[in-house]
């Protein structure tokens, strides 16, 4: 199964520069060596099992999104499944950027009127008030796409906000991914663990979890353990794991090894984070000290093959 | 400002002065170490006008002296004799006399009362420069204060500086300072002792004993240090401080205070096959420990195997003592195979080194 995903926005707001965070692991200091995309480069990601995500980074230069928008416009705005679009939010240009946004909405809409929309205003590490600018961002842009829904995030590639979205947009393109997290709050009780993750391989975007069935879109809740205790979890705790495990793993790679597994006995918590399926991995996080990691490794290994079955299902 | 956490003023502290001209870097390069600042946000720093003192509590107790560009050995108020080191900041770019000069006035300065003063110049902001004229710099100012010493007089050539490339945005800042800190650290030889039979009894290519907050390496064992292996541990340790914070209940107090029973030997067999018990269950018998330390149920560890490299590296962590870790590269066939015989290393290597920490502490506080 193929997904496109298309990455649009004016040039020099970052489209890049994410494509490079998340899906190969290259560090945010890099970022400043990458020069203007010229038209569309086209990647194909595979992300889950069977399902390959059809990037297509698209150049932000006037004169491409000219043609976008004219000759090229059934090519880049047929068959979408997700368009992202990037504003930078300390853009100096903001009335040209929304003219370019409205008539992007309006291409999608005639060719793939099914498509989700994410928006991110990016570069929130330059901005003083980073709520302000949202809320107002927010409201703007609501008022331009009319009845179309859309999915709003602040970002920087600095921090995690970045894995939130991220993570947000990938789920909307996993067809059953409740099913996932249903197994996962079965596989987190019979290990007695508070809360298990599951991370996609690569990009190590939160893919479920079994706190609830809507996966990721909970995380801002505190979450309560299903053994009936009241831990009261950090509510950024997923997309801060990615973004940690990500910088790690490129700290890995400098000395030619590569991250594979990583076992925590602390005070407050043991966790467990190991391969679950040859595209995934999974987080089991512990409160109970009578519980040893040992044996919650000795489950992962044992809930392998059902978990290969049902990521195979739940594409399906 | 930090170091001040929980520590007697009656304590003796060994004394460093940090020395440079105005925006060399000195007060960067505290707050980066000592105080977590984002590198980035060192530009926002206010200038030094007076000499600050700061006291950090690393296994020897600090006493940081901070001073403003135009020091001179007459205004620090107490003579230069009575630090244990000087660490001279220059910018890598610059080359002029005026940053030499300063630090040959208080280099001899110092020498007339105490000639086994340490001498540490930073080299400092190196990432500025490309790897080239990195190199030539840093052996031009090495050069240049070699030589100002000689002119002087022939017996500065006991004065044996050491030189080291810094900048904040990476970890050679970390190794530096570590490095300067060996220096001053009396028990050192029985540390890498220890850290010398821990490699050899647990296949171990390299270990460090880390002190956790500001993630200097109090002492490695005889194989020379890697670079690239440094600062991978560096990383692997502010990766579980940040981990630490993430999935800890806001609801529930530590899990494992009052004693835990996580070491259950039945839990532990019927677990898996191939784990052997540790030995602190297993024995029944402890290794003894020290009076002074009630035997702790319970220490922190974490391990992270590092994959495909045949046969396997797992990196390991370990807590020694509330501010002193070990991380250790083991094989990972002796991490999954011979658990037991690693935890009851750590084991020992733990008592021994809370032991010297003990006498440590009872020297300084007069006892
Ligand atoms: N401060 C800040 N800078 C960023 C961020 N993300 C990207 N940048 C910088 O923005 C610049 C432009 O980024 P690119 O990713 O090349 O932009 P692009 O959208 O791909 O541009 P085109 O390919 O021309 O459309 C780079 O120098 C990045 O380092 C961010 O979150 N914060
Ligand atoms: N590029 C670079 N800049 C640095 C480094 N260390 C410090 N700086 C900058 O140097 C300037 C002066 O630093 P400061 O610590 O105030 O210098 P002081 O006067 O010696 O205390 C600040 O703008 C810092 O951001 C470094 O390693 N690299
Ligand atoms: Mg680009």
């Amino acid at each position: 199964m193929k997904k496109k995903v298309l990455l649009m926005g004016a040039s020099g707001s970052g489209k890049t520069s994410m494509r490079s965070l998340i899906f190969s692991n290259n560090p945010a200091s890099l970022t400043s060596r990458l020069g203007a995309t010229i038209d569309v480069e086209q990647n194909h990601v595979r992300f889950l099992g069977d399902l390959i995500l059809n990037l297509w980074d698209c150049g932000g230069q006037d004169s491409f999104m000219d043609s976008y928008l004219t000759t090229q416009r059934p090519t880049i705005f047929q068959q979408v499944g997700v368009m992202i679009y990037v504003f930078d939010a300390e853009s100096h240009e903001p009335i040209k950027d929304m003219e370019y946004y409205r008539d992007c909405l309006e291409g999608l809409r005639y060719f793939s009127p099914e498509a989700a929309i994410f928006i991110l205003i990016h570069k929130m590490d330059l901005i003083r008030e980073p709520q302000q600018l949202l809320d107002k961002r927010r409201q703007e842009l609501q008022e331009v796409s009319g009845d179309v829904s859309i999915q709003l995030f602040g970002t920087t590639i600095f921090d995690q906000t970045l894995y939130k979205a991220w993570s947000s947009i990938v789920h909307t393109l996993i067809p059953n991914a409740s099913i996932l997290s249903k197994h996962l709050s079965i596989f987190a009780q019979a290990c007695g663990a508070t809360e298990v993750i599951l991370f996609e391989r690569t990009t190590f975007l939160v893919i479920a979890t079994s706190s609830s069935g809507t996966g990721v879109a909970s995380s801002a809740v505190p979450t309560y353990a299903k053994d009936g205790s009241d831990h009261q979890l950090e509510p950024t705790r997923y997309e801060r794991t990615s973004e940690l495990i990500k910088a790690f793993k490129y700290t890995c790679s400098r000395v030619r090894e590569e991250f594979h597994t990583l076992e925590l006995d602390l005070h407050d918590f043991s966790a467990v984070l190991d391969e679950l399926t040859k595209n995934t991995y999974v987080l089991v996080i512990l409160h109970d000290p009578t519980i040893e990691t040992a044996a919650v490794k000795l489950n992962i290994r044992l809930a392998r093959s059902k978990f290969e079955t049902l990521q195979a299902d739940s594409l399906n | 400002l930090n170091g001040s956490r929980h520590s007697s003023s009656s304590i003796q502290r060994t004394k460093v002065l940090v020395l440079g001209l105005r925006r060399s870097g000195k007060s960067s390069i505290q707050q980066v170490l000592f105080n977590n600042l984002p590198p980035k946000q060192s530009f926002y720093l206010e200038p030094t006008y007076r000499i600050v003192k700061t006291q950090i509590d690393t296994v020897v107790p600090l006493e940081l002296w901070d001073t403003p560009g135009h020091a001179t050995p007459e205004s620090i108020g107490i003579p230069i004799g009575q630090f244990r080191s000087l660490i001279f900041v220059i910018d890598i770019r610059d080359l002029y006399n005026q940053p030499i000069t300063k630090l040959v006035s208080f280099v001899t300065a110092a020498y007339q009362s105490n000639p086994d003063i340490n001498i540490e110049v930073f080299v400092h902001k190196s990432e500025k420069l490309q790897e080239d004229d990195k190199i030539e710099n840093f052996r031009h100012i090495q050069e240049r204060v070699t030589d100002r010493l000689l002119d002087l007089a022939p017996e500065y050539e006991n004065i044996q500086p050491n030189f080291y490339l810094t900048s904040i945005y990476d970890h050679s800042l970390h190794e530096a300072f570590s490095r300067v800190l060996h220096k001053l650290i009396d028990s050192l030889p029985y540390l890498e002792d220890m850290l010398n039979v821990f490699c050899a009894n647990s296949q171990s290519p390299k270990a460090f004993l880390f002190d956790t907050k500001s993630r200097l390496y109090v002492a490695t064992d005889a194989s020379p240090v890697d670079t690239a292996t440094h600062n991978l541990c560096c990383d692997y340790l502010e990766m579980l401080t940040s981990f630490g914070t993430l999935y800890k209940s806001t609801a529930s107090t530590s899990r494992h205070s009052p004693p835990t029973t996580s070491e259950d030997p039945q839990l532990l067999s019927s677990n898996g096959a191939s784990l052997t018990p540790s030995p602190t269950t297993s024995t029944g018998v402890p290794p003894q420990s020290s009076k002074k330390h009630p035997k702790e149920m319970f220490y922190p560890s974490a391990a992270t195997s590092l994959h495909p490299s045949t046969p396997g590296t797992t990196l390991t962590y370990h807590e020694i003592t509330s501010s002193l870790a070990l991380l250790a590269l083991v094989p990972t066939s002796v991490y999954e195979g011979r658990r037991g015989l690693l935890e009851y290393n750590v084991v020992f290597f733990r008592e021994g080194v809370q032991e010297i920490c003990d006498v440590e502490k009872e020297t300084r506080e007069g006892g």
